[in-house]
């Protein structure tokens, strides 16, 4: 398994993929800092209240994070939408896959090379976008609510990453990045339709939509409550992010969708070795 | 024997594939499979590598039945259109291969394994380019690398799947003495080739495969004495004083069951002519010389006809066609 994680590693290294992702990446990260510092600054001199600092802190986090997410659903896409079709298309796969190792392990291997390398990255995104709200906008964050929010943080793209390496047994390359990117796009705008709602009361139709949605790709819901439990959960969630329009938070995914969300992970992971097993090459 | 089949049937979607194909391909042996495009030679060859599952049939790969981790740690594949990762050195490749195979990623550091990667290399003749990055590869270079990658294991069979269709004169030179070497080692090579000369220097035994259904199959030397599988020589006789009426004085004087042997290929008013014989043995065709001189012929010239894969190969694949037509 671990000839897959430096496998993948020198892929991205050597086809500048990685490198090409944390230039733009670290390029975000500075306008990002250098906004949030100038933002920051404005608040200080307007003598604004510790509690409005700290609500205009939680607004910066909640856009930083929102364009981090769609960072790493990038990452994942370019990535791994070829995996299987992509690879068997351009004849990568066809001496590897005639190999002793059972198909069922080079599937998860591959899913693992990807999974390890995309941790790395979200991880070091959304601590240093933690880091630069934190440390500029002065917003409190205890450590407990960061790894919540972390670990959730994470979870997102790898439950994207599932999903497209699944579409990539099927589909064609650009076929399988067209549909898991559709897919992707349709849970945030449900996600976003959603914190929309909030304003007109209650609205069944509208949660039942964004219900239906997150069942069939539960992203946006795990990055609602990564958001939810960064800012510190039911303390502060309700008074910070219940009023941010399209960003609002109206309904927090429960532990009991999470465990949902495990159960989806693996079973789509059961699903693509048993059709990589299956599959003609 | 290293490779056998009953009846393995694999079509697509009803169409193409091939269907009920038995053979065997003994050890030690260099096995050519032959058929023109679409014969379903690479869907045989992708059931036999685990690529493809079967529809239907049996088959086993040393021993094992097919797809088997087991048997594909001994087997070396060399796949028709393939590309090795553009990023990685063949040193790499090659290490990556070998964890592929069943290495432990500790094992492919040992001096033993570095060893054997550079040997392999060497075999094929990319040791000096054993540091580059595969992307700058020519195409003769991946195939060759790809050659490195099926060896690399020590395979106790090696399926390739047209080995040499990259490589320049020298480079298949090289391969055909490199697949006599593995040979005389023992080693039992499945050869999948558009390339007749190498099956006829270098296979044992060979089938032939058209519209996805083996038409022949057994020793090369047996099919290409007869496009029906069986058994005799095909001798011919260059003649002079030949006459219009011969044909009938001559075949007239033998039993019918020997007239019936002789076909008369060419015939000119210069009084040359050439015949061709299907005889069972060479003293056969002694007593149709003696023939001939008794009957006043001058005898040029007398002999086996020179094997020819290609004129094999396309009567082949004209009777079949024939029989499609019908």
């Amino acid at each position: 398994m671990t000839m897959y994680i430096s496998a993948t590693f020198k892929e991205l290294t050597r086809k500048r993929v990685f490198l090409v992702t944390l230039i733009l990446t670290v390029l975000f990260m500075i306008l990002f800092a250098l906004g949030v510092r100038e933002l920051a600054g404005v608040t200080g001199l307007s003598q604004a209240s510790p509690a409005e600092r700290m609500l205009n802190g939680m607004v910066l986090m909640v856009l930083g994070l929102f364009f981090a997410q769609l960072l790493t659903a990038f990452f994942v896409f370019f990535s791994a939408m070829g995996t299987v079709t992509g690879e068997q298309e351009s004849g990568l796969l066809l001496a590897v896959a005639a190999r002793s190792i059972p198909r069922w392990r080079l599937y998860l291997a591959k899913w693992l090379g990807h999974a390890v390398w995309i941790t790395v990255y979200c991880a070091a995104l959304f601590l240093s976008l933690v880091w630069a709200i934190h440390s500029f906008a002065g917003l409190p964050i205890l450590i407990g609510d960061l790894l919540r929010g972390l670990v959730l943080f994470i979870w997102m793209p790898l439950l994207l990453l599932t999903l497209t390496m699944l579409g990539s047994v099927y589909l064609p390359m650009l076929g399988n990045g067209i549909c898991s990117a559709l897919l992707y796009g349709f849970a945030l705008f449900s996600g976003l339709v959603e914190g929309i709602s909030v304003y007109g009361g209650v609205n069944p139709a509208v949660e039942k939509f964004a219900l239906v949605t997150g069942l069939l790709l539960p992203t946006d819901s795990v990055y609602r409550r990564s958001l939810y439990e960064l800012v510190g959960g039911a303390d502060w969630a309700g008074l910070a992010i219940s009023d941010m329009g399209p960003f609002s938070i109206s309904n927090v995914p429960s532990n009991a969708f999470l465990l949902y969300t495990v159960g989806y992970a693996a079973i789509m992971l059961l699903l693509g070795c048993r059709a990589f097993s299956r599959k003609d090459l | 024997m290293m490779i056998e089949t009953a009846e393995l049937t694999k079509t697509y979607n009803g169409r193409g594939g091939c269907r009920g194909i038995t053979l065997q391909v003994p050890e030690g042996s260099i096995f050519g499979l032959l058929g023109p495009n679409g014969a379903g030679k690479s869907t045989f060859v992708k059931m036999l590598a685990g690529l493809h599952r079967p529809d239907s049939g049996r088959a086993t790969v040393l021993g094992q039945p097919l797809g088997r981790p087991e048997a594909r740690q001994r087997l070396g594949y060399l796949p028709e259109l393939f590309r090795f990762q553009d990023w990685l050195t063949p040193v790499e490749v090659l290490r990556f291969h070998g964890q592929l195979g069943g290495l432990r990623p500790q094992e492919t550091r040992t001096p033993a394994f570095r060893a054997r990667v550079r040997d392999t290399l060497e075999l094929v003749g990319l040791a000096e380019a054993a540091d580059r990055r595969v992307g700058g590869f020519s195409k003769g270079m991946q195939q060759r690398l790809g050659l490195a990658a099926a060896l690399l294991l020590e395979p106790e069979l090696v399926i390739l799947d047209e080995p040499a269709s990259a490589l320049d004169p020298i480079g298949r030179y090289e391969i055909r003495s490199l697949l006599k070497r593995l040979r005389s080692k023992g080693v039992t090579v499945f050869l999948n080739t558009h390339l007749l000369e190498d099956v006829e220097e270098l296979c044992d035994e060979a089938a032939f495969l058209y519209g996805g259904e083996l038409v022949a199959a057994g020793p090369l030397q047996q099919l290409l004495g007869s496009t029906d599988g069986g058994s005799g020589i095909n001798w011919r006789f260059r003649l002079g004083g030949w006459l219009p009426e011969t044909w009938t004085e001559l075949t007239g004087a033998l039993p019918g069951t020997l007239a019936s042997l002789l076909n008369l290929a060419e015939s000119d008013n210069q009084g040359n002519a050439l015949i061709a014989a299907r005889v069972t043995d060479r003293e056969q065709a002694g007593y149709l010389c003696s023939l001939f001189i008794r009957s006043g012929l001058t005898l040029y010239e007398s002999g086996p006809e020179p094997y020819s894969l290609e004129a094999w190969f396309i009567r082949m694949a004209e009777s079949r066609q024939g029989g499609v037509r019908q």
